[in-house]
């Protein structure tokens, strides 16, 4: 029997190229009974490669190669051995596990990330339990023979054997066929006989089959910034580094059966498996006199008191039960020093003021709501707390923190680093895996195609979620212009099939972090992330919940930023304290809003499709909003739940249940399952499962689904709900339900926890519109909507909003004071294209100083501002004499300036610059691009002095159509007109309806409509229709295109900017959209405007 | 002062149509690069309205119905833009090139001979025409004005003195930017695109003053040309210096020492030439006009580029030879002992009745001997004798060896031999690198056979560090039949050499590579060395199957 012993894993990152679970396949096919994983400086693999090995029934021992600085202890006599090379290790026992991940991380943390060396004292440290080989081609022994020969090579061996233990090193030999391999073989015999160290065959795999290699090579080419052809004889010799059988092995090594025995003793010896991880739960520091858990019960009561002090007597006691059950579980778990970690966290954002909310399935824990960690009451809502946690899973909480994005999120993180020390705290890594666009550039980078061609076979790879039978590959390669059928364009759609999902590189993830009480290098490696002051370890999220290691996610919402800066605006200008707990809840204005689906920037309800739903599910209460949330979801759109639910809602189907029993499971959505949660309960009544099974049935359906695994599961539930009765048609549905939720559904609790931050962000936009805006616009890209169309719903909605002013603009939307309204939205100067946040700072601290009394006094006054800057500023108007340049200074104030704010000339002139201001003139786009333009040129000291004012030039005012072009060009929206307003005599005039008409024309009337395309969707539950939404003056209108029509008019639907519709008008329980028979494009301007397409 | 300026809008186009004129009427495309990759370099007007534009690739056009494609040709174009010099050139002495597609001539003093300006406007246009070129031309009081206005205006235009700024004032402003003479003033087209100035006469318009102070100089040289206002000389194109030679023979010359003695004086009458202008040669062309039909064409190219395969053509009955020199040189009887080698080694074939001799002029070769640097042998002495060997072995067999940086056996390739390194850079530079090629090949030659390699694995072997085992390598390789047992060869024999044949003893081995498996031409091979038992002693060989076709052969023995 053969063991192989030295593999290493696309993990490895450009060097190997199959997955773990593909070379634990090629093992478990040639009935290899164990196998170990040496990634390069890492174990990055090792948990998918212990969890694959796991369920072949195949020992998986985990190791890594580590780069090694050479060393040499006669380096000072005998010149030193310069370069690196790569140390096998294997982890024998824990102790040797941890040794090495305590390795890793020492030589990783003080390198730049991607970098870093082992020198021999940190190998000397780290030696314990852990068993070295000489390695292969880029190994200590074939390093030493090539750089100094036998001697060295004798050498570098008795080190080895010096630092790790004479039993614990193996002299490796490898077969692929070489005939300089076979040279350094018979030296590696001799020095092994000389030493009496034992002889190990492995084959150094790097791939798991013979036609991998071709991936390997390409590897090879782009770790070496090389093409295929260039990369010469760094490329692979041949393709024998795959698994072999152990048939092969011994073959290869007939004269040598003693390397081939050793691989099983060697075997034998390694007893650490990633089961035996040692992590232990982090503890929480808890008063003298304390435990853990006595310290959670006290801050349990707490929160019970703030929760439920003034609740009904029967909810109070049925929590009270709740939090007891939960309690006892989580004493039994010893899980209360998570609790208490998170509670912790919790506790600092609400001191620093710093808006969190806990969703997922922590929402169903009736602790975590009483220690403040989620909103949404769960004994009120009857949520079911084994989604949360169970005995039987074997897995643990975890629990997800929503923060605003950005700082404050950064702010919480830090604080994590600090309380818990480097090593104690760590995200989880973001495994970026090769998906098609990524696939496709480095691919062809490989194959040596220009920049050019790279660009256009990478965007053939289009983006659509829905792919039908003409998205194939081909005709994507030919409608980007490309002959699939030329051979190397062939070899390179073969390449960018087989790289898909493998790994490229280690990114950080955006909000987990795993925590461990200080110890968290002797668990996993640790290594520096690109981002200054953070650590990241070689696990990602799912790796890290496999081997049960509890992470927290620190979720940045890009709404929570929005709702903190809302209430900032609201108490800064509105002068009222608004806190998101108390807000009204039933607020009759919110309800009407969403009722008319006028959502528009509002969180998760304002997609098309949610949009389409609103009018027809009518939300009256908070808890249709949960339903809303969660029912435009795939799970309900596959498992065909929407249409049901929403026809018993509306009276026009009876409430029925699948059997009598599930009525108090499915009572409250009208009979059909909407969230997991129910299905969780339908599997405990219908087919008699426990709380943990039924977690466990779900997670089987889940992501990692595997055939087997769900039949078994499958089988049981069938089962169960024979017995208990249900009938056939009622099973087909549960299971069906089941299998579509399990994927793609909400969870009640993380819904009701989105359904809280919906109401918010409704009620904020209902009442403080020009707040919500801002804060909206300042927090962008987030949401559906692009920046033009949320400017354009405010302003219906009667906000006025101001265009970008170097004279009053922030770097940040602000508000103004305005009449009639309150307050005028003025933009901010982050929304002029290509300014630069630095430039545009620096152009508000110096106008804090004192205005801009001419374009050439802010040229000079801010440096920092580039030419193509100050064109853009000049283009869409910043800099226009009308709103900016027309405050006189006056003399008090010049006095008042610091001298550097003035110029040499300003102080001995009496009547400084004051020249344009007197006459006020008015200077429109071009007059100040011409201004802007004299302004740059550097006239030399002398004349750079002199003060020039502000003059009308020879050039023409900007007609409609280009300053239309400028603002879409310079912003990317426009605060005038809609473009379509500009045109709609014309529009009238051959019969283009406005959005707002629509309401009023009845059902199945033939019209057309139409607009700037600001969303194009092919929902991949939609079966090839496209949706497009087209935004006029007045509205949006809606257009279903079929699959037929949008074959004919594919380019025309992608690309048009504007589009008319012509078709048949459905209007269905207030949804309305145009059903296109026809579609023609517009000619309505030249400026730049943008779609949300494809989502 | 008169200019006229013929300018042929779409030259790659117009190049393409000139040499096939019957797609005039039919959509075409010029395509350029590479296959698969290729792209739309420029298209007639029926091509674009059938919605062909410039980038596209082969086959998003080859979707347009009836769709001529040609690739660029530079020696269309070429040819098309010799044509044109020649059309402006019958007309006038002065003749600018101005660019590829753009010629402008003096017309001072042609009415007396060619008649009013408009009459010579139309004349330029209709010699083009019947040169196969579609032209525009335009008369101006200035080069420039008359080049935008032939840029703007389709036909003959003639812009009478003083109304410059009128007609140029109607063009648009990126006929200004597009002109030959502007083509760095690229970013000016998005300041005027930002102003507003969409023709020429916005343009002119602008205040002096202030448009020197935001464009500076350039602003205001663009202002002059657009008001027509510049003035300037032309730079007229001066006649190619010409070094040929010709004789014509009362009797043919049937023998290679006459036909030596005449080329000689011709050479020395050339040289002499070159001479008085302080000028060398590094390409020599020979045509030889033969008294039949028979005749044979090749091309002497000592450089990188293979060389072409002779070819006989019937129909032509002059036989050219063209001799490229590594270096500039000026030495008569030089030239001459290489005609003599090369026509040896390339004999005509047929009797001679003209000979015509012609010297591409090249600066002379300025070098100075560095005192460290080894001296190398004369360039006209190495040129003579490669030459020399090359009539001997055949001229893709002479040069130097450079490996190919591949798993390939045999990857190398030819470079041209010479001591070229040694004189233009540094000489500490080309040792260097001279070094450096000869690690690389010793290293590589080192890591091919190893001493103890012909032993089989299971035979422990100790080899003393100084042992040599050198490789004969059969050019080219033996075919041979292997018997084969177990996936090992037994026996091999060899039909062509009888002596390859016998029992194998011990073999080792295979040793695998196989790779450019992303090209057509991937390969895969496996080595064996083995021992084989021939009637009198053992003898050791490397045999090579080529894995792709099964194929066995002897690649060499060793010693």
């Amino acid at each position: 029997m053969y063991i192989e012993l030295h593999a290493c894993s696309a993990f490895s990152f450009l060097k190997g190229a199959s997955l773990p679970e593909d070379l634990i396949e090629a093992c478990a096919n040639l009935n290899m009974p164990a196998m170990a994983l040496l990634d390069r400086d890492g174990v990055y693999g090792s948990p998918r490669f212990h969890m694959a090995a796991k369920k072949a029934k195949i020992k998986a021992h985990i190791g890594a190669e580590i780069t090694c600085q050479a060393f040499s202890p006669q380096s000072a006599v005998e010149g030193c051995l310069c370069g690196e090379f790569r140390l096998p290790l294997l982890a024998a026992s824990r102790l040797g596990y941890q040794n090495l991940c305590r390795l890793i991380t020492r030589m990783k943390l003080r390198a730049a990330k991607g970098e870093g060396t082992a020198q021999e004292e940190d190998l000397d440290e780290y030696a314990g339990g852990l068993i070295c080989l000489t390695g292969g081609d880029d190994g200590p022994f074939a390093h030493a023979l090539a750089h100094g020969g036998m001697d060295q090579a004798r050498l570098r061996t008795e080190q080895l054997a010096g630092i790790f233990g004479r039993n614990n090193v193996y002299v490796e030999l490898q077969r692929h066929f070489h005939r300089e391999q076979e040279a350094r073989n018979r030296a590696a015999i001799e020095i092994s006989r000389s030493l009496r160290l034992p002889l190990l065959a492995t084959n150094g795999v790097s791939y798991a089959s013979p036609r991998d290699r071709e991936l390997c090579d390409v590897f090879t080419a782009l770790r070496h910034h090389r093409t295929l052809t260039t990369a010469g004889r760094l490329l692979a010799r041949n393709s024998e580094r795959h698994v072999k059988s152990p048939k092969e092995m011994r073959e290869l090594f007939a004269d040598l059966p003693e390397a081939i025995a050793n691989t099983m003793e060697l075997s034998s010896r390694l007893k650490f498996t990633l089961k035996d991880l040692g992590y232990e739960f982090p503890k929480y520091p808890v008063p003298q006199g304390e435990t853990m858990m006595s310290f959670l019960r006290e801050r349990t009561r707490e929160g019970f008191q703030q929760r439920y002090g003034r609740a009904e007597a029967e909810l109070q006691d049925r929590a009270r039960r709740q939090i007891e059950r939960e309690l006892k579980l989580i004493e039994k778990l010893e899980l209360a020093g998570y609790f208490l970690i998170v509670w912790d966290l919790i506790r600092f954002a609400r001191d620093e003021n710093i808006l969190v909310q806990g969703r997922g399935s922590a929402a169903n824990s009736a602790v975590c709501y009483s220690l403040g960690i989620t909103a949404v009451d769960p004994v009120r809502m009857d949520l079911l707390f084994e989604r949360f946690l169970s005995e039987e899973r074997g897995e643990w909480p975890d629990i997800d923190l929503d923060l605003p994005s950005g700082d404050q999120r950064e702010r919480v993180i830090q604080y994590l680093y600090r309380r818990y020390g480097e090593r104690g705290a760590a995200m989880t890594a973001n495994v970026i895996t090769y998906r098609s666009r990524m696939a496709g550039r480095e691919m062809g980078k490989a194959l040596g195609f220009d920049p050019e061609t790279l660009e256009k076979v990478s965007a053939a790879v289009s983006n659509w979620e829905y792919r039908d039978a003409n998205d194939a590959f081909d005709r994507r390669f030919r409608d980007a212009g490309l002959d699939l059928n030329h051979p190397r364009l062939r070899k390179y759609f073969e390449l960018c099939v087989a790289v898909q999902d493998l790994p490229r590189h280690l990114g950080q993830h955006s909000g987990g972090m795993v925590i461990c009480q200080g110890q968290l290098d002797s668990v996993v490696p640790l290594e520096p992330a690109s981002m200054p002051g953070r650590v990241v370890v070689q696990w990602d999220k799912e790796d890290c919940a496999d081997l049960g290691i509890i992470k927290v996610d620190l979720l940045g919402l890009g709404m929570m930023a929005v709702l903190e800066e809302s209430l900032h605006l609201i108490r800064h200008h509105y002068r009222e304290d608004v806190s998101l707990a108390h807000l009204p809840a039933d607020d009759p204005s919110v309800y009407s809003t969403l009722q008319k689906a006028d959502t528009i920037g509002m969180f998760q309800i304002e997609s098309r499709a949610q949009m389409s739903c609103l009018p027809r599910l009518r939300p009256k209460k908070f808890y249709d909003i949960v339903v809303q949330v969660a029912i435009i979801r795939p799970g309900p759109i596959v498992g065909q739940m929407v249409n049901p639910y929403l026809q018993r809602r509306q009276g026009r189907e009876q409430v029925s249940y699948p059997h009598p029993s599930l009525q108090p499971v499915l009572e409250r959505t009208l009979g059909v399952p909407l969230f997991q949660e129910q299905l969780l309960r339908i599997a405990m009544v219908a087919a008699n499962f426990s709380g943990g099974e039924a977690e466990e049935l779900r997670r089987a359906m889940g992501f990692k689904r595997s055939q087997a695994r769900m039949k078994e599961i499958e089988a049981r539930l069938r089962q169960g709900m024979q017995q208990n009765g249900l009938s056939q048609e009622a099973q087909e549905q549960i299971i069906l339900s089941i299998t579509s939720f399990a994927l793609y559904g909400f969870p009640e609790s993380h819904a009701a926890s989105f359904a809280l931050i919906a109401y918010a962000s409704a009620y904020l936009k209902c009442h403080y519109l020009a707040a919500f805006t801002a804060a909206l616009l300042n927090n962008q890209p987030m949401g559906f909507y692009h920046p033009s169309t949320i400017v354009k719903d405010a302003q219906r909605h009667g906000l006025k909003v101001r265009p970008i002013a170097v004279m009053q603009s922030e770097w940040n939307c602000t508000l103004e004071a305005a009449l009639p309204s309150p307050f005028a939205l003025r933009l901010g100067l982050r929304y002029a294209r290509g300014l630069r946040e630095e430039a545009g700072q620096a152009l508000v601290r110096q106008r804090q100083l004192a205005p801009f009394v001419s374009i050439r006094d802010l040229v000079h006054r801010v440096p920092e501002l580039r030419k193509d800057e100050l064109h853009t500023l000049a283009e869409i108007g910043a800099l226009n004499s009308g709103s900016s340049f027309e405050f006189p200074v006056s003399s008090e104030k010049q006095k008042q300036l610091p001298r550097f704010a003035r110029n040499d000339n300003e102080v001995n002139d009496p009547h400084p610059l004051t020249t344009s201001h007197s006459k006020n003139l008015k200077l429109h786009r071009r007059d100040a691009l011409w201004q802007v333009e004299r302004a740059v040129r550097r006239s030399g000291p002398l004349l750079d002095a002199l003060p020039e004012p502000d003059s009308q030039s020879p050039l023409r005012p900007m007609n409609q159509e280009e300053r239309l072009v400028a603002d879409f060009r310079g912003t990317g929206l426009t605060v005038g007109p809609h473009p379509m307003a500009y045109h709609r005599a014309r529009m009238n005039a051959i019969g283009i309806r406005m959005a707002s008409e629509l309401r009023g024309i009845p059902n199945g009337k033939y019209l057309r409509v139409g607009g700037c395309v600001i969303a194009r969707q092919r929902p991949g539950t939609a079966k090839g229709f496209v949706f497009l939404s087209l935004e006029d003056e007045t509205g949006v209108a809606n257009a279903i295109i079929a699959p037929d029509l949008f074959q004919k008019n594919r380019l025309l639907l992608s690309s048009e900017q504007f589009l008319m519709v012509e078709g048949i008008l459905q209007n269905q329980d207030n949804v309305i959209s145009v059903k296109a028979a026809r579609v023609a494009p517009l000619s309505i301007t030249h400026a730049p405007t943008e779609s949300h397409d494809f989502h | 002062m008169s200019y006229a300026c013929i300018f042929v809008p779409d030259f790659p186009v117009e190049a393409i149509l000139r040499a096939e004129p019957e797609l005039r009427s039919r959509p075409l495309a010029v395509l350029e690069g590479k296959a698969p990759l290729e792209k739309v370099f420029a298209a007639n007007a029926s091509a674009i309205r059938a919605g062909v534009s410039a980038g596209m690739t082969r086959p998003q056009v080859e979707a347009c119905p009836n769709l001529i494609l040609r690739t660029r040709s530079s020696l269309r174009e070429a040819a098309a833009h010799a044509a044109l010099l020649d059309c402006a050139q019958s007309f006038s002495p002065g003749v600018e090139d101005t660019r590829c597609d753009t010629l402008v001539l003096d017309l001072d003093g042609l009415q007396s001979l060619f008649g009013p300006l408009p009459k010579i406007a139309r004349a330029l246009a209709r010699r083009a025409c019947d040169l196969g070129l579609e032209t525009h031309v335009a008369v101006a009081s200035n080069p420039d004005a008359a080049v935008l206005v032939a840029r703007g205006f389709s036909g003959a235009t003639v812009i009478d003195p003083g109304k410059e700024a009128e007609i140029l004032g109607r063009l648009p402003v990126e006929v200004l930017l597009g002109s030959a003479e502007n083509e760095d003033s690229a970013p000016l087209s998005e300041t005027f695109h930002r102003w507003g100035i969409r023709d020429l006469r916005e343009l002119a318009a602008l205040p002096d003053v202030a448009l020197s102070e935001r464009l500076g100089e350039t602003g205001i040289h663009l202002q002059k040309l657009a008001r027509g206002a510049v003035s300037r000389a032309l730079v007229p194109v001066e006649p190619p210096l010409v070094f040929e030679e010709a004789v014509e023979l009362e009797y043919p010359v049937m023998l290679l020492e006459p036909l030596a003695f005449l080329l000689d004086r011709l050479l020395q009458q050339i040289c002499a030439r070159l001479n008085a202008r302080s000028l060398a040669t590094q390409e020599l062309r020979l045509e030889l006009e033969l008294v039949n039909g028979y005749a044979e064409e090749i091309a002497t190219d000592n450089g990188r580029t293979p060389l072409t395969r002779p070819c006989r053509a019937q129909t032509r009955q002059v036989f050219r030879r063209i001799l490229r020199l590594p270096v500039p040189l000026l030495d008569a009887r030089t030239f001459l002992k290489l005609l003599q080698l090369d026509l040896k080694a390339h004999p005509p074939g047929a009797p001679i009745v003209k000979i015509h001799l012609a010297a591409e002029p090249a600066k002379s070769r300025a070098a100075q001997s560095g005192l460290f640097v080894p001296a190398s042998p004369e360039p006209e002495k190495l040129e003579l004798t490669l030459a020399r060997i090359a009539g001997i072995v055949g001229e893709d067999k002479v040069g130097s060896l450079e490996l190919l940086d591949t798993h390939r056996p045999e990857g190398f390739r030819m470079m041209r031999f010479g001591c070229g390194e040694r004189e233009g850079k540094s000489s500490r530079a080309g040792t260097r690198s001279g070094n450096s090629k000869i690690e690389d090949l010793s290293a590589r030659l080192k890591s091919c056979p190893s001493p103890s390699l012909p032993f089989p694995p299971c035979v422990t072997q100790h080899c003393s560090e100084d042992l040599v085992t050198a490789l004969r390598i059969f050019r080219p390789p033996v075919g041979i039949t292997v018997t084969v047992h177990e996936g090992k060869p037994t026996m091999i024999a060899c039909t062509k050499r009888r002596e390859i044949h016998g029992e194998i003893l011990w073999t080792a081995g295979p040793w695998r590579s196989t790779g450019d498996w992303w090209e057509q031409t991937g390969w895969a091979r496996e080595e064996w060395d083995v021992a084989v038992q021939a009637e009198t002693n053992i003898v050791l060989y490397r045999l090579v199957r080529d894995l792709l076709r099964g194929d066995w052969f002897v690649e060499g023995s060793y010693d």
